[in-house]
């Protein structure tokens, strides 16, 4: 018998009035895997991760949870899960260690020290005992890391962990979910930052307005992706611009930010930039803009109202 | 987050996938209430409000003759105390327990806490009876203080004087003792109902201020409409009619059918408010937090 998976949804929906927030997902992630869910502002990752929770109801479709569904097991799908939902709320009137106690009633009882030692994997060691109400936004995140640790999970559920935090915040935040990864951990992750996903994740699900817009793993997504951009600067952009048609690359004028925008494969731009120099055009920068994969991302997720498509870009140029 | 993490896979949790009964959840539930300073401020009230009371009114020179048991209350203690308890059935005993039960549920949507609790091994079914209990609890601790405050104090500040009952019999102070106890301890139904009443607005409208203040001005309202004539068909189901029933102690002879009435009356609501409130919960969809 293959080990039940840790999450098998399978054809969720969920709606809000005529908004389909959560439109038949499809996710299955297996034990071990390092899972990614992204999408932009109001994808739905939030309303999938409350069904997992069984906070929310769905309108159609199961959700298995090491094989248990809400309807067969109640809380008891929630056996081996832990994590949180958007920020982590705890009682503010309570320090810190209380919070954690009080949670450790709720799930049976705790060892003695266990409560000790997730403070200290999270850093809260020595704010454990002033109360929560006069936390930062990262010491909340923190002590939500802190209480889904405690249940000793076999899946860690995120929702945005890094949201809110400083850049120190987020890289400590990213190194632990890495860690606990690498330590056997299943690890189900929301984000709305491809470099986040990218840097984390084995598997990815990306969701566009309630659907899935990709699914996959990261090295399949890398394959998709568009050829890297690098914003350009030279001493003459206009001879720039001729030099380019024969080095396989698309070199434009930027409006917006001025300078030039350089399009295409990796070897190709440095064959140019070679050409630029030998040509005796001075070139004053050459910057990455968007990694591919974040082009890919918007791509996938852009809507009607959301960031132009490539080509209309081109035909922009094109009338003028 | 520097600390070292050791391996998660294959290791034995510390805590043992199981669901937790409602005495773990009860627990919590108390523990919190102990940090809360509205509980305690409660209780102290409770204890420390009745004493200047009593001293105001043994100190008039007038007697409130208009109220029950008013033409006494300054010159004896058993009067002083129903007295004061004809006073707190009026809107003082549901704002108390109100106090706690209008906020239980809706204090975890304030701070945005369910996610919190309802993520870990514990079903809704459970939290939502270890709130009913701890409001209860709570209902009955501050009756049991407000009722051996407001005797205590008057029969220590006023005296022990054989008290005149309803029916202008006379009443030796013993007697008179046990049966103002038992007028105080005949709110209790009452004061239960109220309390799954403010725990129904707590679950329903997700506000403690609303959870707090409606129970005490339903109190009120129920009380003026059973002033009203012409409303005999609904004055039985009302809260505030049990009230009124510890006035069948103190006449000659005795009535307590009132009493078994008044707490039939409260059985109907806390089954009625608690079955909504329990189905509410139950069927919620937690989006907030
Ligand atoms: N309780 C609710 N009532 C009505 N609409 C809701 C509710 N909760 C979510 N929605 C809508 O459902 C859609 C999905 O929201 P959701 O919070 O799941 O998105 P998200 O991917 O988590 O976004 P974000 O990155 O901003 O956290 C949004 O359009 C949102 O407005
Ligand atoms: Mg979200």
């Amino acid at each position: 018998m293959t080990e039940a998976l840790a999450v098998d949804a399978q054809g969720v929906t969920k709606t809000y009035g005529s908004l389909r927030a959560v439109d038949d997902i499809t996710i299955r992630v297996a034990p071990g895997e390092v899972y990614g869910v992204l999408g932009p502002n109001g994808a739905g990752k939030t309303t999938f991760l409350r069904m997992l929770f069984g906070l929310i109801r769905p309108d159609s479709g199961t959700i298995r949870i090491f094989g248990n569904t809400w309807q067969d097991a109640g809380v008891g799908a929630l056996a081996g899960v832990a994590g949180f939902i958007e920020s982590p709320r705890f009682y503010p009137y309570l320090t810190g260690r209380q919070n954690l106690e009080g949670l450790a009633l709720l799930d049976g009882g705790t060892t003695p020290g266990r409560i000790d030692e997730v403070l200290a994997m999270v850093d809260l060691s020595d704010r454990a005992d002033r109360k929560v109400g006069g936390y930062s936004y990262g010491m909340k995140q923190r002590l939500g890391v802190a209480a889904s640790l405690l249940r000793d999970p076999r899946l860690l559920v995120l929702d945005e962990p890094a949201n809110g935090l400083d850049p120190a915040g987020i890289r400590d935040m990213r190194a632990l979910v890495k860690r606990l990864a690498a330590s056997g951990l299943t690890v189900l992750l929301s984000s709305h930052h491809m470099d986040e996903v990218e840097e984390i994740c084995d598997n990815v699900t990306i969701m566009r307005r309630g659907s899935v817009a990709f699914h996959g793993t990261i090295a399949e997504l890398r394959a998709m992706a568009p050829d890297p951009g690098h914003a350009l600067r030279t001493s003459n952009d206009t001879a720039a611009v001729r030099l380019a048609e024969n080095h396989g690359v698309r070199v434009e004028i930027d409006d917006a930010e001025g300078g030039l925008t350089v399009t295409g494969p990796q070897q190709a731009v440095s064959a140019y930039v070679a050409a630029l120099v030998a040509a005796g055009i001075e070139l004053r920068a050459l910057t990455p803009t968007q990694t591919p994969l974040e082009a890919l991302f918007f791509m996938l997720t852009d809507d009607e109202t959301g960031r132009m498509e490539p080509q209309d870009l081109d035909e922009m140029e094109a009338a003028g | 987050m520097t600390a070292t993490i050791e391996t998660f896979a294959g290791r034995r949790p510390h805590v043992q996938p199981r669901r937790v009964g409602t005495g773990a959840v009860l627990r919590w539930e108390l523990r919190k209430l102990a940090h809360q300073w509205r509980a305690k401020a409660v209780l102290l009230a409770a204890l420390v409000g009745p004493i200047p009371v009593v001293f105001v009114i043994h100190g008039q020179s007038r007697p409130p003759k208009d109220s029950l048991f008013g033409r006494f209350a300054t010159e004896n203690g058993f009067a002083l105390a129903l007295l004061i308890l004809g006073f707190a059935a009026q809107w003082a005993l549901p704002l108390l327990t109100s106090i706690v039960a209008g906020d239980i549920f809706a204090s975890e949507d304030q701070h945005g806490t369910w996610k919190t609790v309802l993520t870990r091994s514990t079903s809704r079914g459970r939290i939502f009876w270890a709130k009913t209990l701890t409001a209860a609890l709570f209902a009955v601790v501050t009756l049991a203080v407000l009722a051996a405050s407001t005797i205590a104090s008057s029969v220590l500040i006023v005296g022990r004087q054989p008290l005149t009952g309803l029916s202008g019999q006379q009443i030796a102070p013993s007697h008179a003792l046990a049966l103002v106890t038992a007028s105080w301890a005949s709110m209790l139904p009452g004061m239960l109902a109220f309390t799954c009443l403010a725990i129904l607005i707590s679950v329903w409208s997700r506000n403690p201020a609303a959870g707090i203040a409606a129970p005490a001005v339903i109190g009120m309202v129920m009380q003026l409409v059973g002033a009203l004539g012409g409303v005999e068909p609904i004055r039985p189901f009302l809260l505030s009619t049990g009230f009124e029933a510890w006035h069948g102690l103190l006449t000659a002879p005795r009535f307590t059918q009132p009493i078994l009435e008044g707490a039939v009356t409260s059985a109907g609501w806390c089954v009625v408010t608690l079955a909504i409130a329990y189905l509410t919960l139950r069927r919620r969809d937690i989006t907030g937090g």
